[in-house]
């Protein structure tokens, strides 16, 4: 006999969290709107903390953060409640869930702009807030937990699947990458060092992308489409193989950031490779969405919010195809670090993320506030100049990009030289950066008209907290899946059995790796066998594994640890010694390294890489001697962080150091136009008149000391004197030419940084090789020297 | 909702029990198309790295980049290496090279930017990063072959010189900057080594550091020694 009860869904927090993300989205997108046209106007850079490079931070962390972080808790908190016709599990939870991520938005809000970063994408926040966050992860985590626990629907539907998968990859990706040895309140260095910290940062901007802004809102295309088109689903069984498809590769795709780059190839294979697997899975959330519409079409003409669903949905068809392109390494090479990447992120952000926020608060504030939409031709507005800009914005940087990449690897007629400069291709994308901002003011224009549309809706109506009568499911009915039933079956043996024997291909040294490929191509034909006789049984089994949420749970976690641990974990016990390529960088001075921690955060890594690849137009460009070839791992194998960074709107400074003189840095630097006309950079009159933090410096050398950097045993005193008469140094140098700045001023410690940038020596091979260091040489197959990129040190 | 959802023939699609909040879902078979596309990528790992690793087939960035910069070394090392001092005092006399000098010589954020529009290495009474160039004083040497040397491969301790631009702007453009330089100069006229000149501490002056650009040859050398 069932019992029936009434519960009231908690609304309210949901209500909250929509607000929240209209405002955010609101102020992400006014200071994009800002920073593009920054780099058209660099007047526009109107002070120190309202500069491109603290404000790109500032942008990006916002976007994903706090817009569609925000959008994204509001749609979990709505679905999963009557996903699982029960009440949140705590409404406590849910208060401290909502109110400290506001906390952490508004200290990101004030820290960013100050200049207080680590340096890395995304990443950026301090280890304070970092902290923060994980903590409300947590926070978030067990209220939604508890809330499956506590279900009243036996069966776990697929949003609730791409909720889970979101929870536990966030919070693996978030801790690894943020961990850092704190130097004071405010700064510390990551932990990892060079490629390591390239490693392990682009395994998790890249899945920033992948869990925190395609899963979660993927969910929530499978909870509020098929409710806005009042249609089933399209396919039950193509939800099962995308998700489990797209889980699983998307965490092994990082790695495609960094094509080209000092990372060892048989990363940057892994990654292009899975990058171009994942391209099927993530069409077939696109097909179960476009689908679901079949029979309903005439709603598109007549309901904004399936408009919007259905536009969002087919650009994440085009952002999921022209991903798995750009991560080809022929295209990758013209692509990376230009403008075709930021249209190609904007297409997903604003079109996907946004498109599909904006539907869900149109089809949501109806329902919050009892009433009606207040005008529909508004929406539908929205909808024309929403799209009209995003389509000029990714069609202006396709042009961008393409055009600069083109540009920067034009040569000579004889091939000796280069054709054009790097100001001249910045000068010949000005027309398209403008286009930039206009469609990114459109979009904001739309924005800004539905935030106005719910506003009146909002008014018109009363705060709402549906009730629902529902069935009280008995013990037994759910949960009550053994350890021995989740893993001891047919469908895991094989999964299992298959991916192990193709590890065994990858690692196993020469001889039985190939004999483990042919057992796995042989395992995955008796698989297949297996699945033709018994489907029945393995689709029994996967019903019975969607009553079971916590056994559900660890198989994503396990499906999405692999790809990570594959990847990360040879890159981190490798002895970083023996893996320099020849080459390794002289160590910082403090003055130097206090001159570091100012280039990162100043964000100067927002326009400038440290990376010069293994491409012939970039070591013509930035060698400076040809002969120095690309860059190599142990040119920034002390860099906590690592600087190679993502796009170039100005030119590499891999190996800046002594191809300009001080007087010329001090020019460039206070007014970046006199050195290079008709550049885009901002001044940095402000560093000449800031002291850099003397009393800092020995606290971060024992810091790094510790993370591995071979800093000798030096004095307190030492340090700060030898900062002191290296800025001296550069000051008697700058006098000389009739510049007067004092010594002990951050603009000092910057030159004196940019100065150093890529100068390297020999290793001291015998003294580095018998450190008793775990380790083994890159690739991690022994027995198979990578001869596609030897990392090793020549004896 | 559809309400005629019984599957009367396998063909139909199959419209699962279970509701979840009034969703239902459909048990379509997936798409044959979209299989394949997965499975063409599965297939296309499996031998590309069965190709790249275990039948070695493709290049090495190492190798590729290492061969293409010593064969370019080597085209512009067979381009210079026979320039001379007379040669290039000849182009200084040939309108239309201190012309295309003039004009690389002239564009924002080149030579202008630290020489100045006059050569002079001063701009409004302040000092530019560059030197002088319209004097005849020199620190790297002041014969029409230095000064070319310079220009190609910048200054031995490029922290306190320029950087090389033979690379960027190729052995063409060089010449002809070269060429418009020595417009302002007379041949024969007198060289003198500045105070600080490099050449006159001999073996005093810092070796470069390894990694850094070799120092110049006072004469163009033959194809530059590769970094292996």
């Amino acid at each position: 006999m069932t019992t029936k009860t009434t519960i009231e869904y908690n609304d309210r927090v949901v209500r909250q969290f929509m607000l929240a993300s209209l405002i955010f989205g609101v102020v992400a997108m006014l200071v994009g709107v800002l920073i593009a046209s920054q780099l058209n106007f660099h007047q526009l850079n109107l002070a120190e903390w309202l500069s491109f490079g603290r404000l790109r931070p500032l942008h990006t962390n916002a976007a994903i953060f706090a817009f569609v972080g925000n959008m994204m808790f509001a749609g979990v908190y709505y679905s999963t409640q009557r996903l699982c016709k029960c009440r949140m599990g705590s409404d406590l939870l849910s208060n401290i869930h909502f109110w400290g991520w506001q906390l952490i938005i508004a200290a990101a809000a004030i820290t960013l702009p100050l200049g207080y970063s680590r340096g890395q994408e995304y990443a950026e926040l301090i280890w304070p807030i970092n902290i923060a966050v994980a903590l409300i992860w947590v926070v978030f985590s067990i209220n939604f937990f508890m809330t499956l626990h506590k279900r009243n629907e036996p069966s776990i539907y697929v949003a609730l699947w791409f909720y889970i998968s979101t929870i536990v990859t966030v919070a693996m990706l978030y801790i690894v990458n943020h961990l850092s040895l704190p130097t004071s309140l405010t700064h510390s260095y990551s932990f990892f060092g060079g490629v390591q910290n390239a490693l392990v940062q682009w395994w998790y901007g890249h899945n920033a992308v992948a869990f925190f802004l395609t899963t979660p809102i993927l969910g929530i295309m499978y909870y509020f489409l098929p409710k806005a088109a009042e249609r089933p689903v399209y396919s039950y069984r193509l939800s099962i193989v995308h998700f489990w498809s797209l889980v699983f590769l998307y965490i092994w795709a990082g790695p495609h950031h960094l094509l080209h780059t000092a990372l060892p190839k048989w990363l940057q294979l892994l990654g292009m490779f899975f990058s171009l697997m994942l391209w099927a899975p993530s069409w077939g959330g696109m097909l179960n969405g476009l689908l679901t519409l079949r029979g309903a079409w005439d709603k598109l003409r007549t309901d904004p919010v399936v408009k919007f669903f259905i536009a969002a949905v087919t650009f994440y068809g085009m952002s999921t195809f022209e991903g798995p392109l750009l991560s080809i390494r022929a295209v990758n090479s013209l692509s990376h670090y230009s403008d075709w990447t930021i249209g190609h992120v904007h297409s997903g952000a604003l079109g996907w993320n946004g498109f599909m926020a904006a539907g869900m608060f149109y089809w949501l504030a109806p329902r919050l506030w009892k009433t009606k939409l207040h005008s529909i031709s508004a929406a539908n507005f929205h909808f024309w100049i929403g799209t009209f800009g995003i389509l000029l914005y990714v069609v202006a940087m396709w042009i961008s990009g393409v055009m600069q990449g083109l540009m920067l690897s034009a040569t000579t007629a004889d091939g000796s030289g280069l054709q054009y400069t790097f100001l001249d291709t910045l000068q010949s994308i000005r027309p398209l950066m403008a286009l930039r901002i206009i469609g990114g003011a459109m979009y904001l224009v739309g924005f800004i008209v539905m935030c106005w549309n719910l506003f009146m809706t909002i008014r018109a109506g009363t705060p709402y907290n549906e009730t629902r009568e529902v069935d009280v499911i008995e013990r037994g009915a759910k949960d009550n899946m053994g350890w021995k039933d989740t893993f001891i079956n047919d469908p895991v043996a094989y999964t299992f059995g298959a991916l192990i024997l193709i590890g065994g291909w990858l690692f196993l040294p020469k001889g039985s790796d190939v004999v483990s490929l042919v057992c796995a191509v042989i395992f995955t034909g008796l698989a297949i066998r297996k699945f033709n006789q018994s489907s029945q049984k393995w689709s029994f089994w996967y019903e019975k594994l969607l009553h079971n949420y916590l056994p559900f749970t660890i198989l994503t976690f396990v499906a999405v640890v692999i790809g990570g641990l594959i990847q990360i974990i040879p890159t981190m016990t490798v002895n970083t010694a023996k893996n320099v390529e020849d080459r390794v960088q002289k160590l910082y001075t403090p003055l130097e390294l206090a001159g570091r921690d100012i280039y990162v955060s100043e964000g100067c890594y927002n326009c400038h890489s440290q990376m010069i690849r293994t491409l012939v137009p970039d070591v013509m460009r930035y060698g400076p001697a040809p002969e120095q070839g690309y860059s190599r791992l142990g040119e920034s194998i002390y860099d906590h962080p690592f600087q190679w960074g993502s796009k170039r709107t100005g030119p590499d400074l891999a190996r800046e150091g002594g191809v300009r003189n001080n007087l010329w840095h001090y020019q460039h630097m206070m007014d970046p136009r006199s050195m290079s006309p008709g550049s885009n950079m901002p001044p940095y009159k402000h560093l000449a008149e800031k002291e850099f933090d003397q009393k800092a410096l020995p606290g971060k050398i024992a810091v790094l000391a510790k993370l591995g950097v071979p800093y000798p045993a030096m004095e307190a005193t030492a340090i700060k004197l030898s900062a002191l008469e290296q800025g001296q140094k550069i000051a008697t140098d700058l006098k000389n030419s009739g510049v007067q700045l004092e010594p002990n001023t951050e603009l000092v410690a910057v030159i004196a940084y940019l100065q150093k940038l890529g100068q390297y020596e020999q290793p001291k091979v015998e003294e580095d090789m018998t450190k008793k260091k775990l380790g083994i040489p890159f690739p991690i197959k022994p027995g198979i020297p990578d001869n596609f990129r030897s990392a090793q040190v020549k004896p | 909702m559809d309400s005629s959802h019984t599957p009367s023939s396998s063909s139909e699609p199959q419209l699962r029990e279970h509701v979840y909040d009034g969703i239902q879902e459909y048990d379509q078979k997936l798409p044959n198309w979209w299989l394949f596309t997965l499975y063409i990528t599965i297939v296309w790992f499996v031998v590309a790295w069965l190709a790249y690793y275990q039948f070695g087939i493709g290049t090495s960035d190492e190798a590729r980049m290492d061969s293409f910069i010593a064969e370019q070394q080597a085209a512009r090392e067979k381009q210079m290496g026979g320039v001379t001092d007379a040669q290039l005092w000849e182009m200084s006399r040939d309108p239309k090279m201190v012309e295309a000098g003039k004009a690389t010589f002239m564009t924002p954020g080149m030579c202008v930017t630290c020489h100045a529009p006059d050569l002079s290495g001063t701009l409004g009474g302040a000092k530019l990063p560059g030197l002088p160039l319209n004097d005849q004083e020199w620190k790297h040497g002041g014969t029409p072959l230095e000064m070319l040397t310079i220009i190609r491969k910048g200054a031995p301790d490029v922290t306190k010189g320029m950087i090389a631009w033979e690379p960027v702007l190729g052995v063409k453009r060089v010449t002809e900057v070269a060429a418009f330089i020595l417009s302002h100069h007379k041949e024969g006229e007198p060289v003198k080594l500045a105070a600080d000149s490099p050449k006159l501490g001999g073996a005093a002056a810092p070796a470069p550091a390894p990694g850094t650009a070799p120092a110049p040859a006072p004469a163009p050398a033959p194809a530059a020694p590769q970094a292996k």
